[in-house]
């Protein structure tokens, strides 16, 4: 099975799609559910995403909110988790940062390497890239973007 | 701890685990569900163990990794673990990742536990 490297770079996200959605949270895990279910529901809603893909949703929000929270932030709820959300007339993009100081690939455990397969941890990476269309990380690691095509876009004329 | 949200049945070391919660992915209720099966595992030596996650929508990462850890606990008791009733699109997660070398995958309990009464370990 390939293995996609993970792309964190050094510098800020791009300006670009706009935002249409942004709020932020402070930095406490009780907390999680509320926050994913107002920006799934806002994708859902809004027929950017289909309906049969919210589990897909869930587990990618889950795994960089709790990321954020509780490796970026250290879990000190004193800090805060800043979700936008943009669009074009082609994708969806989430963002999600936190005031940490990034990671480095080497924190995530190789799911091509046979020893990886009993591990409890380090499959959500993997996961997520399997549905999204970009996973790129930015600000060395401390902003995730999510982007994946909007369902409801016209498709090019054949 | 108690997990609220599993009932148990045991036909002598075939066990079935059903899940009834749709969302697995608050710490607590991974914490709990992750505990409480690995207890039956360490109970029953040779266990047989049908995890029926019928109603699970949703799960995450976190709990994918806690099936890892019921799957070692199995093994070490020299038994075997089942996950049956996954909707399409949590098993494609648990593919990409090749757990499907880790677990058997089933549409529903009863084949499963047929198949286990058969074949005794």
């Amino acid at each position: 099975m390939s293995h996609k490297p993970l792309d964190i770079k050094a510098g800020d996200p791009p300006l670009t799609p706009p935002t249409v959605f942004e709020r932020t949270w402070p930095s406490r895990i009780d907390l999680k559910q509320e926050i994913m279910d107002e920006v799934v529901e806002l994708l859902i809603g809004k027929n950017w995403v289909d309906e049969a893909d919210r589990a897909w949703l869930y587990l990618c929000f889950d795994e960089v909110v709790v990321n954020a929270m509780l490796h970026g932030n250290e879990g000190d709820p004193r800090l805060e988790v800043i979700i936008t959300v943009r669009l074009d007339e082609r994708r969806w993009v989430v963002t999600v940062a936190d005031q940490g100081d990034g990671f480095t690939e080497t924190a995530i455990p190789d799911q091509s390497q046979p020893e990886s397969l009993m591990l409890e941890h380090g499959r959500g990476i993997r996961i997520m890239q399997e549905w999204l269309d970009e996973l790129t990380y930015y600000r060395g690691g401390s902003v995730a973007w999510l982007a994946r095509h909007r369902a409801d876009a016209v498709p090019p004329s054949a | 701890m108690p997990c609220d949200f599993l009932v148990v049945q045991r036909y002598d070391k075939i066990v079935l685990a059903e899940v009834k919660k749709e969302r697995l992915l608050d710490p607590a209720s991974i914490t709990s569900l992750g505990e409480a099966l690995i207890a039956e595992c360490d109970r029953t030596a040779k266990i047989s163990l049908v995890i029926d996650v019928t109603e699970v929508g949703y799960l995450s990462s976190a709990m994918i990794g806690k099936l890892v850890a019921v799957h070692k606990a199995a093994k070490l008791s020299k038994g075997r673990v089942a996950i049956v009733g996954l909707k399409p699109t949590l098993l494609q997660m648990f593919k990409v990742t090749q757990l499907d070398k880790l677990f058997q995958f089933a549409p529903e309990a009863e084949s499963v536990i047929l198949e286990y009464k058969r074949k005794p370990l």
